[in-house]
């Protein structure tokens, strides 16, 4: 009986680790999927595969929970799938897949320390957030990213509004560890911070033109998103249509091999440029 | 020949012109941010008036503050660039001062009261509105007005020992601060979140409505509130009089109709927000203190007729308008006692 028992505990364990072990060894295919997603330069191609990406990610998740990179790349997928190729014609899908790739994002933060981000006081979270250090970046900003999401699609309520001072301090702990993440990721996010609102209400336009400059200077002005966050919320908000329309003209006019590696991400500025062009006389 | 056919193309074009239908394009501005409950009010409007006018009157939406502030926004309008406008108090107080009787401080006991005199006051603002360049169309609410402090304030001396926030420019604020023996900082709106958040900031006290503090993120540097509301502060919906009056009359009516009932729409939305902030308020660490309970109504009372006798005499809101609200709040009250007198009878 004895014996039985051992063998079952150690079979078990056997299991956690084999499956463990398993994940472990196709994280580099993952990672060069990504890539390769990522230098990807037909869109129906992508919104293709990404589900299906996204569908095997969750399987290996189910065979190793507690892996924190599992888990941010999940929130990264879901982002990428929801501001990529829904929020503009589909946005309560876009609003769900922005819901599970925060969820992804708090299971990685909470794997890498942290308690749940959600519940914590707005001074409790920034005590926690100066625990993690650079390794964490990656986990913080896809977090931050899909939570800001939610809020900006909750901003009808005040339960979505409260939230922004949170996903903000993420964001601004990613700006201390590592401001070059992600193409200066949390530098368009500030951009977009400061620049979508009038100034009584928070907003500050040199501090947006700031940020987005930054962003420019760390991706060597090669990520079109850059110009069109700022033509979307800045330029919009300030009410400058020469601007406006400049910048997304450049972005439509920018060709499509500016960054291999950036080119996913191009051409959905592309298409967001286009549609954003269509705007300009009900705007302005 | 060459004539006649002239005269053919002209006579066609009158008639032509005389069937087409004249379109209106009414623009509009508001600091309310986009993608608010109060922007998406605002949008379900534009669509129906867009759709009863059968596309005679359209809108053109300046949302979020993008046309500037609220006196730029009355200078926008007053030459002709915009038409029309959602406006709190400050703004109102631009356009037709007496109109902010309803937002003289401790006036009020709750919203039932504000509602019965407002409704009975409407006639003479919008006669008052009209005279001054405007047609309002409906009457939304910002909501009431607490105290949120760095530290706990639960008392007038309390409130003296703080460095308040006062909204520069603001009149009523000024005779409540005057009146209340308070000593103010006067800001612009924009540097009350930049004072609060720096380390040595001029002010350490700022007022705002519960869903204000979230919306504005004021409330992430501030630790007490005040259950006490200073005042219920008010909103305008209005259209200028030099756009109003060309419209044809079922137009006039049915921006007047559908305005007073969004308007009443999004003061529901704010009541119904304001709670729900509170007790998030609470959840996020706001302690609120000051009930009315624990204060001196006589106190409230005197602080309110200094700062009403020294906005009648600058002739902000003049005596007749005070006299009407003060008859209509006791009539109001009056009402109420006899009704719960009635139904104590009944029980008994």
């Amino acid at each position: 009986m004895r014996l039985l028992v051992v063998s079952l505990i150690l079979l078990t364990l056997s299991a956690c680790s084999m499956n463990e072990m398993m994940v472990r060894a196709s994280m580099p295919m993952l990672e060069g999927g990504i890539h390769a997603m990522n230098q990807e330069t037909d869109l129906d191609l992508a919104e293709a595969a990404i589900p299906a990406n996204l569908k095997m990610l969750e399987s290996l998740i189910q065979l190793d929970p507690d892996n924190a990179t599992l888990h941010t790349y999940a929130a990264q997928g879901y982002y990428g799938l929801a501001y990529g190729f829904n929020e503009d014609t589909r946005p309560l899908r876009a609003a769900k897949f922005y819901i599970r790739g925060m969820k992804h994002g708090f299971t990685a933060l909470r794997l890498l320390g942290m308690s749940d981000a959600a519940s914590l006081s707005q001074d409790k979270l920034e005590a926690e957030l100066k625990k993690l250090d650079k390794d964490d970046v990656a986990a913080l900003f896809w977090t931050a990213s899909n939570w800001a999401k939610w809020v900006d699609i909750n901003r009808d309520k005040p339960e979505g509004i409260i939230a922004l001072p949170k996903t903000t301090a993420l964001m601004r702990r990613v700006l201390e560890l590592d401001e070059t993440f992600y193409y200066g990721g949390a530098h368009m996010y500030f951009g977009v911070y400061y620049g979508a609102r009038a100034p009584m209400f928070g907003g500050d336009f040199k501090k947006a033109e700031k940020h987005f400059n930054r962003a420019r200077e760390i991706n060597d002005n090669n990520l079109l998103i850059v110009d069109v966050l700022q033509a979307q919320y800045l330029e919009r908000q300030r009410f400058d249509k020469k601007k406006f329309n400049q910048l997304l003209t450049r972005v439509e006019n920018a060709p499509d091999d500016l960054d291999p590696d950036m080119a996913l991400m191009n051409q959905i500025a592309k298409r967001k440029a286009k549609a954003l062009l269509t705007r300009e006389s009900s705007w302005f | 020949m060459v004539l006649r056919a002239l005269l053919f193309c002209s006579l066609l074009l009158t008639a032509l012109s005389l069937n087409a239908k004249t379109v209106y394009t009414l623009k509009f501005a508001t600091l309310v941010p986009t993608g608010t409950s109060w922007t998406k009010i605002l949008d379900d409007w534009i669509r129906e008036v867009e759709r009863e006018s059968d596309g005679r009157l359209k809108f053109k939406m300046y949302p979020g503050g993008v046309m500037g502030d609220e006196p730029d926004v009355l200078r926008k309008i007053r030459k002709g660039q915009l038409h029309g406008g959602l406006f709190t108090g400050y703004g109102i107080g631009r356009i037709y001062s007496p109109a902010r009787v309803l937002e003289v401080p401790f006036l009020f006991k709750d919203t039932d009261e504000s509602d019965y005199v407002r409704d009975h006051m409407m006639p003479a603002f919008e006669k008052g509105f009209r005279e001054n360049g405007f047609e309002l169309l409906g009457w939304p609410e910002i909501g009431f007005i607490h105290l949120f402090s760095k530290y706990p304030v639960s008392s007038l001396d309390d409130m003296r020992k703080r460095h308040i926030w006062l909204w520069q420019g603001d009149p009523l604020g000024e005779a409540f601060f005057e009146a209340a023996d308070i000593a103010p900082v006067p800001l612009s709106i924009i540097d009350v979140y930049p004072q609060l958040s720096a380390k040595h900031g001029s002010i350490d006290t700022v007022y705002v409505s519960t869903f204000g503090a979230i919306a504005l993120q004021w409330y992430t540097q501030l630790k007490y509130g005040t259950h006490i509301a200073v005042t219920n502060a008010i909103g305008g919906l209005v259209v200028s009089n030099r756009f109003f009056n060309k419209l044809p009359d079922d137009l006039k009516q049915l921006l007047k109709t559908t305005g007073a009932r969004m308007s009443a729409a999004i003061r529901e939305q704010a009541r119904a927000e304001n709670l729900r902030s509170k007790k998030l308020l609470e959840q996020n660490g706001i302690t609120f203190l000051w009930d009315w309970k624990d204060a001196s109504e006589e106190e409230f009372i005197a602080i309110r007729d200094k700062a009403a006798k020294h906005l009648r005499d600058t002739d902000y809101i003049p005596a007749d308008i005070f006299e009407q609200t003060r008859q209509l709040l006791e009539q109001y009250r009056h009402e109420q006692q006899a009704a719960q007198s009635s139904d104590n009878t009944a029980v008994n």
